[in-house]
């Protein structure tokens, strides 16, 4: 049950920085308001952050075979348009790359 | 103690365990490939609590990125939050800090959805309460499982689960890009600024700097209005 202090360190730190912007509003009821240019950046950062998470990285998740995230990505994309829920799309992307790695 | 807003909170938040637990598993997996030990991967569940947030850091991690860089990108992450916590605070009056402290640690995507969905007069603090409960546990016990279950898995599986957390974070953007053309290319346009700033800056930083001036250009002619919060990062 031993955890190392690095691993610690930055599980403190992100329970911190998880638990302030939710814990923000409930202290200074009523007392927190957004400009609506302040808002739209906050909600627009996911998407940001989530596309810089995907792109360049799924090109080397296998380093020595690009075509491996290419093709999982294109399956969850192609999987994520027909509106199909989330953990479709990533069971579909694990499929196909399991099927490209029992091929090649 | 045990009151009538709580049980119906923990009702309402049954339907969540069937999404909290797969991707906890997912991410346990995750955190064990990125050399985690099971301990540490269920410690950071139980303290952290943010699905997305976790991913991306044993992500980074797995990657050798600095400590404060994926604290960093983390707090970036969970920044929407406020906004989140702000729309549940509105609707819950009263009550006494150290509950509506208690409440805001319930505040993740789907707890947020659930709550506001919710008609205003049954909106309550231990309402949120019981969404936490049933939450944080699924939570709990996905984490557990992938935990345990990574060790037993056969190489060319775990080999094949690098790519889970691209499908993820894929399969929360496209219904949101799909149906807004400018949306679609602010994420064009991030993508191509992570992939040149990483040329020069290290990935963990790149990934910050773009995320940043990304939603920044984005204000400017990005439009949200139709847009429901389905973001679930």
């Amino acid at each position: 049950m031993k955890v190392r202090l690095r691993i610690f360190l930055l599980i403190m730190g992100m329970t911190l920085v998880t638990y302030i912007p939710r814990a923000l509003p409930a202290i200074m009821v009523g007392r927190l308001k957004f400009s609506p240019k302040a808002e739209k950046f906050l909600r627009l950062i996911p998407y940001t952050a989530m596309s810089a998470l995907i792109f360049p990285g799924v090109f080397t998740m296998d380093p020595d075979r690009v075509y491996v995230g290419i093709l999982g990505a294109a399956a969850a994309a192609a999987l994520a348009w027909r509106k199909m829920p989330v953990m479709v799309c990533v069971l579909g992307a694990i499929a196909v790359d399991l099927i490209v790695y029992l091929v090649v | 103690m045990i009151s009538k807003e709580f049980l119906y909170g923990i009702k309402r938040a049954v339907p969540v365990i069937l999404g909290f637990v797969p991707v906890g598993i997912a991410y346990a997996i995750m955190a064990r490939q990125a050399g985690l030990t099971a301990f540490e991967t269920v410690f950071m569940s139980l303290s952290v609590f943010a699905g997305a947030s976790q991913i991306m850091a044993v992500g980074m991690y797995a990657q050798g990125a600095g400590l404060i860089a994926m604290i960093i990108a983390t707090f970036i992450i969970n920044l929407r939050h406020v906004i989140m916590s702000a729309c549940v605070f509105n609707k819950i009056k009263g009550e006494k800090t150290g509950l509506r402290l208690l409440a805001a640690f319930g505040v993740t995507d789907e707890g947020f959805a659930i709550f506001t969905t919710e008609k205003e007069e049954k909106c309550s603090a231990m309402y949120m309460v019981g969404i936490l409960l049933v939450t944080y546990l699924s939570w709990f016990a996905g984490s557990v499982i992938g935990a345990v279950a990574s060790s037993l898995l056969p190489k060319i599986i775990a080999a094949s689960l690098g790519i889970a957390m691209y499908a993820m974070f894929i399969g929360l953007l496209v219904p949101g890009i799909r149906r807004n053309l400018r949306l679609g290319f602010l994420v064009a346009m991030t993508a191509c600024a992570n992939s040149a700033f990483g040329m020069f800056l290290e990935p963990s930083w790149s990934l910050v700097v773009s995320t940043l001036l990304g939603a920044a250009a984005g204000v400017f002619f990005v439009d949200l209005k139709e847009q429901g919060d389905e973001s679930e990062a």
